[in-house]
C-alpha cells in the first residue's frame, strides 16, 4: 500500500502546485514564475567510499540551491535510503519560503545522500560526510550555502563536514555549517528550537481562538527532536498530550502510545531504545496503551501536531479527524496534502502551516550562523527570547494577511513568503 | 472602600491579585495600562498591594485632586511566582541542590543563577518588554512573605536598577534577565537565610515574584533620578516635640530612595508639622549633617560588568552635580553666611542645604499634602499603621506638573503590650543599663547572652571589624537558638562606617535587644535606615540608646562575668539566669536588670 502512495505522491510536484496557486494570487509575471518554480542550481554527484570490509561503494549525493536572492542558501542534509532529487528540490523550495516567512536574510536549499545510516558504521558515515563536502566545497560556504543537520544526520555529521570544509579551504569557518555541537560553535537552544517554535505558534493560535492552553489536549505524531520539545513546552504551558506515535525499529512499523491522564515526557524518554523509539513492554508497564501507529490522528483532542513525515494528513486520513480538533500545527514538513487541506478549510480547522510552524529550527540555525560568523555565543535566554519574538511576529504577520485577504493561513504564509522572495529577485534585477 | 488585610503575604482580596491583573501582552508599553503580569501564579505581597492601590488611588485621589499634580503608580510588569518555580524546576534546583548552593558565598550563588536559563515560555515576553520599554527600570523582589506585618523582610532581597537605554535590544534584554536572576538568587543569599532562620520561617514557605517597574525620574546628562524620594510612616517611634507618635514621620532625599532605605542622611520631619524646626544646633551643623550625596541611575558609558552588584548601574553624585543639573531649586536652602541663616531656594549664593524648605516651608508644590493624604488613605485601606514609598519629579518647564509615583505600601507594627517603667524603677540599683531613649515596647526575660563591644579596644575606625565579628557570633547564637543582648558604639546598621557598625539586618537578626552606646566622637543621633528600622520594630527588637546624661551601662559588671567567647573587639558572656528587660514605649525609658541575687549577678549600675 505504501508503495502505491509513494508512486502517487511527488513532493516536488506538490510544492510546485502550491507555488503556482500563490503565483496566480500574486499575479506574478512569467519570468518570476519560471525563476521561482525550479531551483537556481542543482548538484548531483557520486561519493565513492571504502567500506569497513575493504570493498568500495558509491553513494549518490545531492545539493539543491533553490533561491538565494534574500541571502545565502540554507537547508539541511538528509541521509535517507529513499532520497530522490525531487524530494530535495521540494524541500529546498520550502526552505526558501520558510526563511522568507520568518523574515531572516537567507535563501533556501537542501541536500541529501541516498544511504541508510543504520547499516553504516560511524567511520563509513564520516567518509560519506567528507566525500559530500569534497564534491561541493567550492559551491557552498558561510556566505553562499550553509548546510545543517536533517533526517538521520546529527551534530557529529556536521562537525565532520565542517572539518573537511575547513581543511580544504585552509581556514576556520565555523559559520559554514549549523547544528554543530554546543561548545564547537553550536548554539544553545538549537535542539529545542523547532519544537519550541511549533508551540510558540500554537500559543498564539490559541489566543486567536480564545482558548487557554491549559484547557486543551493534543495528539502528536512522532517522537523525534521536534515532537519531544514541542511536548515539553506545550506541557509547560499547561496543555496535556494524550497520544504520541513513534517508529519501532524492531517491528519496522510505527505505534501510537496513548495515556488519557497525559503523557509524561520524561517517563517516555526513560523507556526509549537506542534508536530513540519507545520500547513496547516498558511503556506498557507504565500504563501506556499501544495502538497502531496511524491512530494518533483518530484521537479526540483539541490539537494535532504532526511532527514526523510528509503526507500524513491526506484525502483518506483527514476524514478520521475528530470534530473536537480545532487546531493543527505542522511540526513536520509537508504533512498535509492539498486535498486534505481543502477538507480542513471546509471544517474550519485552524492550520498553522509547516513552513511557519517549524521555522524555529532554521531561525535558530540563522542565530547560530550569526554567532559563528562573529565567533561569539549567546545565552540560551538570548536565543530563545529572540526566537519567540521572531516566531510570534511571523505568526502575527501571517494571521494579519489571512484575515485581511480572507484566505487560509497556509496561503497567507505563502503569499508573504513568495512575495518577499519575488521582490528580492526584482530588486536585484534578475527579473 | 476595599480594605486590605495587613497580615501575611497573601494580603489582598483575591480579585485584586492575579485574577485582577491582566496578562502581559507585547503591546503593553503602547497601551495606557499600568499593571500587567507574566505568569499565572501569585504576584507577591508588594505587587499585589500596588496593583490594588492603583484602583484605590484612582477612586480616592483622582486626577485633579491637587492642581498640577499627577499621582499614580509607575507602569509595572510582575513576573508571578510560577515563573520562579519553573526557573528552579527547569534548572534542577531542587531542595538538595539548593541546600548545597546555600553553603557557598552570595557571589557564587548569584553566578550559579546567572548561568541558569529562564523558562522558555517567559523569555519571549521579557524580550518584548526589553524591546518596548524605554525608561530605566527597577527590578524588585515581591516575595510571598515580604512586607507582611509579622515579617517585613524589608531590604532583605535585592533590587536592581537598570538604565534600559542601550540602542541594542539584546543588551537591554540581557541586563533585564540578569537583574531578574539576581533577585531570584537573593532568595538564597546569607541575609535572607539568616532572616528566615531568625524568624523561624522555612525556605519552602517563600516564593519570589519580581516587579519590573519604570523608574520615576528624569534624565539629566548621564544621570537619571527623581527630584526626591520619600519614605513616610503613619506612626512614629521617634516623635520629636510637638509631634506625637501618631503624627507620623517622613524621610525625604534627593535622588533615588536608596539613600533613605539604607539609612543614609536624609531629611526627617513629621507630616503634621512640616514647618517644625529641625533638631540641629546650627546652620553649620545642618550643612554637615544633611544629605550631600545622592544616588542616580547611570545613563553614561556602560559601567564595568558586574551583574551581581546591586549598584552596577547606579552612580553616586554630589550636590554640586545636582546643582549643575538644576534640580536643587525647589529642594534646598542656601546659607547666607553674612546673616548666618538659611534662605529657602537657590536665589542666594552660598552652600546649599538639602532641607526641602521650598516644599515644606513655602509649599511651592503640595508634596506634604500628597504625603498626608496617601498615608490617610493607606491607613484606612490596610486598617492600621503603614509605611509608604514615593518618588517625585518637579516641573522644569512652565505648564508642567509635579509627578508623584507611588512605589510601595506595607503595614507596620505598632506597640501592643503596655509596659510602664516609672522614675523609681528607672533609678533603681542592680541594673546592667538604663536608657531614656529606648525604642520599642515590651518586657523580656529570656535573654541570658550578652555580646558587647569592648570599650577599651574600640575605635571608630574599627566599625567594619565590629560588623564582621558580630555577624559571626550572631550566626552561632541564631543556630543555637539563643536570643542575646547586643551592645556597641555608634549607630547600628549605618551605611557610613564612621557613624557606627555597618551591619546588615541579617548580621544582628538574633539580637533581642540592641544597645547603641555613645563614645567620644560617636555621639550620633539615634536613627537607622528605613529597612533596618522597620525590621527592628516589626520583629519586636528593643533598641536602647545610651548617651551621656541619658542613661548608663555597668561596664564593670560585664567585665566581671566569665567570658563565654569573643574575638578581638567583642566579648560574649552568658549569665546563669535571664536578664530582666523592660522598655516603656511611651515614656521611652528602658532598663536591663541583672538577674536577681541567687540567680547569678553582676554589679549595680
Amino acid at each position: 500500500m505504501s508503495t502505491t502512495k509513494d508512486r502517487v505522491y511527488n513532493s516536488f510536484e506538490m510544492a510546485q502546485a502550491q507555488f503556482d496557486r500563490v503565483a496566480d494570487f500574486l499575479e506574478l509575471d512569467s519570468a518570476t514564475r519560471a525563476l521561482l518554480r525550479d531551483p537556481l542550481r542543482e548538484y548531483s554527484f557520486a561519493i565513492p567510499i571504502r567500506m569497513d570490509d575493504g570493498s568500495s561503494r558509491v553513494f549518490r549525493g545531492f545539493r539543491v540551491q533553490h533561491n538565494d536572492a534574500r541571502g545565502p542558501s540554507k537547508g539541511g542534509i538528509r541521509f535517507h535510503p529513499q532520497e530522490t532529487m525531487d524530494t530535495v528540490r521540494a524541500l529546498g523550495m520550502w526552505m526558501t519560503w520558510k526563511c522568507a516567512v520568518v523574515d531572516i536574510p537567507l535563501g533556501g536549499g537542501k541536500g541529501g545522500v541516498i544511504c541508510d545510516p543504520h547499516n553504516l558504521s560511524l567511520r563509513e558515515q564520516e567518509q560519506i560526510c567528507r566525500g559530500w563536502i569534497r564534491q561541493v566545497a567550492s559551491d557552498v560556504g558561510p556566505f553562499k550555502d550553509v548546510p545543517a543537520p536533517d533526517v538521520m544526520t546529527s551534530p557529529q555529521h556536521m562537525l565532520w563536514m565542517l572539518d573537511e570544509f575547513e581543511t580544504i579551504h585552509r581556514n576556520r569557518l565555523p559559520g559554514f555549517i549549523t547544528g554543530k555541537p554546543v561548545g564547537m560553535g553550536g548554539s544553545l537552544g538549537r535542539k529545542e528550537a523547532t519544537g519550541y517554535g511549533v508551540v510558540f505558534t500554537i500559543r498564539e493560535a490559541l489566543k486567536e481562538l480564545g482558548v487557554r492552553p491549559e484547557d486543551t489536549t493534543a495528539s502528536v505524531q512522532g517522537f523525534g527532536n521536534v515532537a519531544q520539545y514541542a511536548i515539553e513546552l506545550y506541557t509547560q504551558l499547561g496543555g496535556k498530550v494524550v497520544c504520541v506515535s513513534c517508529w519501532d525499529q524492531k517491528d519496522q512499523v510505527s505505534y501510537a502510545y496513548r495515556k488519557a491522564s497525559g503523557v509524561d515526557l520524561q517517563e517516555l524518554l526513560g523507556v526509549t531504545d537506542r534508536f530513540g523509539g519507545i520500547e513496547q513492554t516498558r511503556a506498557a508497564a507504565l500504563d501506556y496503551e499501544r495502538l497502531p501507529g496511524d491512530q494518533w490522528i483518530d484521537q479526540d483532542v483539541d490539537i494535532l501536531i504532526p511532527s514526523a513525515l510528509e503526507n500524513q494528513i491526506n484525502a483518506e486520513t483527514v476524514l478520521r479527524i475528530r470534530p473536537r480538533v480545532k487546531l493543527i500545527a505542522e511540526g513536520a514538513n509537508g504533512p498535509t496534502s492539498p486535498e486534505a487541506d481543502a477538507v480542513l478549510k471546509d471544517r474550519g480547522i485552524f492550520v498553522i502551516p509547516d513552513f511557519l510552524a517549524n521555522a524555529g529550527g532554521v531561525t535558530c540555525s540563522y542565530f547560530e550562523q550569526v554567532q559563528s560568523n562573529m565567533n561569539f555565543f549567546w545565552s540560551r535566554d538570548e536565543v530563545l527570547g529572540k526566537l519567540d519574538l521572531k516566531m510570534t511576529a511571523a505568526f502575527e504577520a501571517v494571521l494579519d494577511v489571512a484575515k485581511t485577504q480572507n484566505i487560509p493561513m497556509r496561503d497567507a504564509a505563502y503569499v508573504i513568503a513568495v512575495d518577499r522572495v519575488a521582490q528580492a529577485c526584482r530588486d536585484r534585477g534578475w527579473v | 472602600m476595599a480594605k486590605l488585610d495587613p497580615g501575611m503575604g497573601a494580603a489582598l482580596p483575591r480579585g485584586v491579585a492575579c485574577g485582577g491583573v491582566p496578562p502581559f501582552d507585547r503591546h503593553f508599553f503602547a497601551s495606557d495600562r499600568v499593571v500587567s503580569r507574566i505568569g499565572t501564579g501569585a504576584l507577591g505581597a508588594k505587587a499585589e498591594r500596588l496593583a490594588a492601590m492603583q484602583q484605590i488611588l484612582a477612586a480616592e485621589l483622582p486626577p485633579g485632586r491637587w492642581r498640577g499634580v499627577e499621582l499614580g503608580i509607575p507602569r509595572m510588569v510582575v513576573l508571578a511566582t510560577d515563573a520562579y518555580d519553573a526557573f528552579l524546576a527547569r534548572n534542577h534546583l531542587d531542595e538538595t541542590a539548593l541546600a548545597a548552593l546555600c553553603t557557598l558565598p552570595d557571589e557564587r550563588i548569584a553566578h550559579a543563577f546567572l548561568h541558569a536559563s529562564l523558562p522558555a515560555d517567559l523569555v519571549g515576553d521579557l524580550r518584548a518588554l526589553a524591546e518596548h520599554a524605554h525608561a530605566p527600570l527597577a527590578v524588585r523582589s515581591s516575595s510571598l512573605l515580604e512586607d507582611s506585618l509579622r515579617l517585613p523582610f524589608a531590604g532583605v532581597y535585592q533590587t536592581k536598577m537598570i538604565p534600559n537605554q542601550d540602542p541594542d535590544p539584546g543588551a537591554r534584554f540581557q541586563a533585564l534577565v540578569e537583574a531578574v536572576k539576581l533577585v531570584y538568587a537573593s532568595t538564597f543569599f546569607a541575609a535572607a537565610r539568616g532572616y528566615r532562620a531568625a524568624a523561624g520561617v522555612p525556605l519552602s514557605a517563600e516564593k519570589m515574584a519580581v516587579v519590573v517597574q519604570e523608574i520615576v525620574g528624569r534624565r539629566h546628562g548621564d544621570r537619571f533620578y527623581p527630584h526626591l524620594s520619600a519614605v513616610a510612616r503613619s506612626y512614629n517611634y521617634y516623635p520629636r516635640p510637638p509631634a506625637t507618635p501618631d503624627a507620623g514621620v517622613a524621610d525625604l532625599a534627593l535622588g533615588l530612595g536608596k539613600t533613605i532605605v539604607e539609612g543614609g542622611r536624609c531629611w526627617s520631619y513629621s507630616p503634621r508639622y512640616p514647618k517644625a524646626p529641625a533638631p540641629f544646633a546650627s546652620a553649620a551643623a545642618l550643612m554637615h549633617e544633611t544629605q550631600n550625596r545622592f544616588w542616580a541611575v547611570n545613563m553614561g558609558p556602560p559601567p564595568a560588568y558586574d551583574p551581581i552588584a546591586e549598584t552596577e548601574y547606579l552612580v553616586e553624585a554630589t550636590l554640586a552635580d545636582a546643582e549643575y543639573d538644576d534640580t536643587l531649586r525647589d529642594l534646598v536652602s542656601s546659607w547666607d553666611a553674612a546673616a548666618d541663616r538659611l534662605r529657602p531656594g537657590t536665589g542666594y549664593d552660598g552652600p546649599r542645604v538639602l532641607d526641602f524648605a521650598p516644599l515644606l516651608l513655602l509649599n511651592e508644590y503640595p508634596l506634604n499634602d500628597v504625603v498626608r493624604a496617601l498615608l490617610a488613605v493607606c491607613e484606612r485601606v490596610l486598617g492600621g499603621a503603614v509605611e509608604i514609598e514615593l518618588a517625585a519629579t518637579l516641573p522644569v518647564a512652565p505648564g508642567e506638573g509635579m509627578r508623584v509615583g507611588f512605589l510601595q505600601v506595607r503595614p507596620m507594627a505598632t506597640p501592643g503590650e503596655r509596659v510602664d517603667v516609672g522614675a523609681e524603677e528607672y533609678a533603681q540599683g542592680g541594673l546592667l543599663l538604663r536608657s531614656r531613649e529606648a525604642m520599642g515596647n515590651g518586657a523580656l526575660d529570656t535573654v541570658r547572652d550578652v555580646v558587647y563591644v569592648r570599650p577599651d579596644r574600640f575605635e571608630p575606625r574599627l566599625t567594619r571589624d565590629v560588623a564582621t565579628e558580630v555577624a559571626a557570633l550572631n550566626r552561632r547564637l541564631v543556630a543555637e537558638g539563643r536570643p542575646y543582648l547586643l551592645i556597641g558604639f555608634g549607630r547600628w546598621g549605618s551605611s557610613e562606617p564612621w557613624l557606627g557598625p555597618p551591619v546588615q539586618w541579617a548580621d544582628v537578626a538574633g539580637a533581642a535587644v540592641i544597645v547603641e552606646a555613645a563614645t567620644a566622637g560617636m555621639n550620633v543621633e539615634p536613627s537607622q535606615g528605613a529597612h533596618f528600622f522597620h525590621n527592628l520594630v516589626s520583629l519586636g527588637v528593643l533598641y536602647l540608646t545610651v548617651r551621656e546624661g541619658r542613661g548608663d551601662i555597668d561596664w564593670a559588671g560585664l567585665e566581671r562575668q566569665p567570658a563565654e567567647g569573643g574575638q578581638a573587639l567583642l566579648r560574649h558572656v552568658r549569665l546563669p539566669a535571664p536578664l530582666r528587660v523592660r522598655v516603656d514605649g511611651r515614656s521611652r525609658r528602658g532598663i536591663v536588670a541583672w538577674p536577681e541575687p541567687g540567680q547569678g549577678q553582676g554589679g549595680a549600675a
